[in-house]
């Protein structure tokens, strides 16, 4: 059956992409990648590009939010400015630029490969998991970033490592999409702490389709720390896909700022038992959305999900929440948490908040809660009735409603580099607001 | 002159007039204590002086040391020299207490164009006025007020007023819910900061800390007017005899 087959919809962007270079794309002739990428144009082609009909992009409008048709970037060779924006420089590091790597730099303990330059001598670990996570038609925008993909980065770890991963995006000429993956497979009993960056120069528009995903063996532990900080007028999609397996932990710590339309789109197995995962998502937005959508899929028996999201939202922004947890038949004594809060700064900002439970076991724990308003004016009064000015008081009361979610990741440098950057962030948003 | 001038003020709160004409002087050097039935309208006074969002005043005029105060937002008051202890002081998890009072200690001190305190500093001045309050370390690193039992909210109000230093101090019933020793740390506080440069406005229910605190006026507040005043033994005589008989005699 032809990918195109399915399709209800007239070809956009994706589809015509894929009809025209499939035979040019990386890895191209070799079979095990032709058949995942023919699969994943298909389930992509189930929806197309997502408008708010389509259930889970119901507060995301994306396809309504492009300008046009954008063209696939497969060749950047402009300037690409390195900016080290977790602090100090990290031994470990991949520079990327529009999705393509632009530079590797890694010590040892961590194999890395170029996504953009598959051949045959590939290893194993990369052709037994590349494309198995983040592609199915519950992600189309996953599934079109494998099916697509001009590049990207394979990882794969022993010991314990510390990799930064850097994207930049300089401006371009012409609007512009990038299809890119990212795979790191963390094996047993190894651990990753991932710094995972995102920024951008203005210029026309650009959407940034990433692909990641991340594969837990037993006993690893993967730290991720991410920092997506791109232009007003960029989209960016992440769609991530994430497997446990026994006792395996993950912890994640989000921070979305600018762009004009954001989402991360994650849905994350506890495969097996013990399995824990912890997802921090911090928003900041002055305009524009910042979506952030979850799937945590209990699937084994005592499994552990927490899941903090925060959102500052000022001028016409607005924050979008969505977390579904599912506990499968049999996942017994799974233990699950989600807390969505938003501070909303502006009488135009909004927040949507849609926590989901799927409940098909006994004996299981499953909490949710959502908060949405204003700053407390008790606390501002009282803060300022101690001398402290009305801007740095609604500061201080802004650090503070976010300061939980970055409590315990990472180390000093990275968190006070994070705290930086909302700082900033934040003062532009208080600057539009007064 | 007069520290603190109160001429007919009139404040509306959301659409309801809550103070009908209030008329209050108080001399620098003086402490002045306001009694008054629950919803007399006590809080309400103490929010307008401190400038509260909401507080309208719709008649009459506040001065302190002849500046009109409702000119000015409630941090320029702080500034300024005008101190408010809360009646509920407020719980803001995610601020550690000794961030806040660093914090609001400099931003006074910048707004009256003095130099701000090092961390150092600060943590040296707050731990000696900790340590007459009987407040412990392990307080002041906790979030503001969060969790802090009734008492030790109010007994963190007054070492806010030890080290800001006020000219005009205004105690909204900082008594309440206090033990006998805190009531007499708390008394002991306010007492070491009177001086004729400064004046006090004590609100309370209770004539004990008066015994403490003996003050120079006492007022009674009733349905948003001041309906006596009087000397410190007209705190007693309410005592006895409650307020219904002061109310209706006026
Ligand atoms: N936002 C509001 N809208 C309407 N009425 C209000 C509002 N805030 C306060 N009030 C009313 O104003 C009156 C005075 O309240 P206030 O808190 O000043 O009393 P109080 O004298 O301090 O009482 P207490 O001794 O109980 O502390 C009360 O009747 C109260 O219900
Ligand atoms: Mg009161």
């Amino acid at each position: 059956m032809s990918a195109l087959a399915l399709k209800t919809h007239p070809p956009g962007m994706f589809e015509l992409d894929f009809a025209r270079h499939a035979a040019s794309l990386p890895g191209a002739g070799l079979a095990w990648l032709d058949a995942r990428r023919r699969v994943a144009i298909a389930a992509f082609g189930k929806t197309g590009l997502p408008t708010r009909r389509v259930e889970a992009w119901k507060y995301t409008d994306l396809a309504n939010a492009l300008e046009g048709d954008l063209e696939p970037v497969s060749h950047f060779g402009g300037a690409v400015d390195i900016a080290n924006v977790f602090g100090s420089k990290p031994v470990d590091e991949v520079v990327l630029a529009h999705g393509l790597v632009r530079h590797i730099e890694v010590s040892g303990g961590l194999e890395v490969a170029d996504l953009g330059l598959l051949d045959e001598k590939s290893p194993a670990w990369i052709r037994d998991n590349l494309g198995m996570l983040a592609a199915s038609a519950d992600q189309p925008l996953g599934a079109a970033s494998l099916a697509l993909m001009r590049g990207g980065v394979a990882v794969r770890v022993q010991g314990a490592q510390t990799l930064h991963l850097q994207f930049s995006n300089p401006a371009l000429g012409h609007g512009a999409v990038s299809n890119s993956r990212v795979l790191i497979v963390v094996e047993q009993g190894a651990s990753l702490r991932l710094l995972e960056s995102h920024s951008g120069e203005p210029g026309r528009q650009r959407l940034a389709n990433l692909g990641v995903e991340l594969v837990l063996n037993a006993n690893a532990k993967l730290e991720h720390i991410r920092l997506q900080s791109d232009d007003a007028n960029a989209l960016h999609v992440t769609t991530i896909g994430a497997s446990l397996a026994r006792d395996a932990e993950y912890r994640a710590l989000f921070a979305a700022m600018g762009a004009r339309l954001s989402r991360v789109d994650m849905n994350l197995k506890l495969a097996s038992e013990g399995a824990r995962a912890t997802l921090h998502n911090i928003a900041v937005l002055n305009g524009g959305i910042a979506d952030i959508t979850t799937v945590m899929d209990h699937a084994a028996p005592h499994t552990t999900s927490r899941q903090l999201f925060k959102s500052v939202v000022g001028g016409d922004g607005r924050a979008v929440t969505q977390g579904r947890v599912a506990v499968r038949k049999g996942a017994v004594k799974s233990d699950s948490h989600q807390l969505f809060k938003a501070l909303l700064l502006s009488p135009r900002a909004e927040a949507d908040a849609k926590p989901e439970l799927e409940i098909f076991a006994d004996d299981v724990v499953c909490g949710h809660g959502t908060a949405i308003g204003a700053l407390d004016a008790d606390a501002l009064f009282y803060l300022r009735a101690r001398g402290i000015p009305e801007r740095e008081a609604k500061g201080l009361l802004i650090r503070a409603f976010l300061a939980e979610t970055m409590e315990g990741f990472a180390d000093e440098a990275v968190q006070d580099a994070l705290a930086a950057r909302i700082d900033e962030s934040l003062a532009s948003l208080e600057q539009s607001e007064s | 002159m007069n520290m603190l001038e109160i001429d007919d003020l009139h404040v509306t709160v959301d659409g309801k007039e809550i103070l009908k004409g209030i008329t209050l002087s108080i001399p620098a050097g003086e402490v002045h204590a306001i009694m008054g039935p629950n919803g007399s309208g006590k809080s309400t006074l103490s929010y307008t002086l401190a400038g509260r969002d909401g507080y309208e005043v719709t008649g009459g005029h506040m001065y302190y040391n002849g500046e009109d105060l409702g000119a000015l937002l409630p941090e320029q008051r702080a500034a300024k020299g005008v101190f408010l202890a809360l009646q509920y002081p407020v719980e803001i998890p995610g601020v550690a207490t000794l961030t806040f009072l660093k914090t609001a200690l400099n931003a006074q001190r910048r707004a009256r164009g003095e130099t701000e305190l090092d961390a150092l500093r600060t943590l040296k001045l707050v731990r000696q006025k900790a340590t007459a309050l009987n407040i412990n370390e392990d307080m002041l690193r906790r979030p503001l007020n969060a969790g802090f039992s009734g008492g030790e909210k109010k007994r963190l109000e007054i070492l806010q007023m030890a080290l800001f230093e006020p000219k005009l101090a205004i105690l909204d019933e900082t008594d309440s819910g206090l033990d006998i020793d805190a009531l007499k740390l708390v008394a002991e506080g306010v007492n070491a900061l009177r001086a004729p440069s400064r004046a006090m406005l004590v609100i309370t229910h209770y004539q004990r800390l008066l015994s403490y605190i003996v003050p120079d006026r006492v007022h009674v507040l009733a349905k948003g007017r001041i309906v006596k005043s009087g000397g410190a033994d007209l705190a007693l005589e309410l005592e006895e005899s409650g307020y219904e008989r002061v109310v209706e005699v006026a």
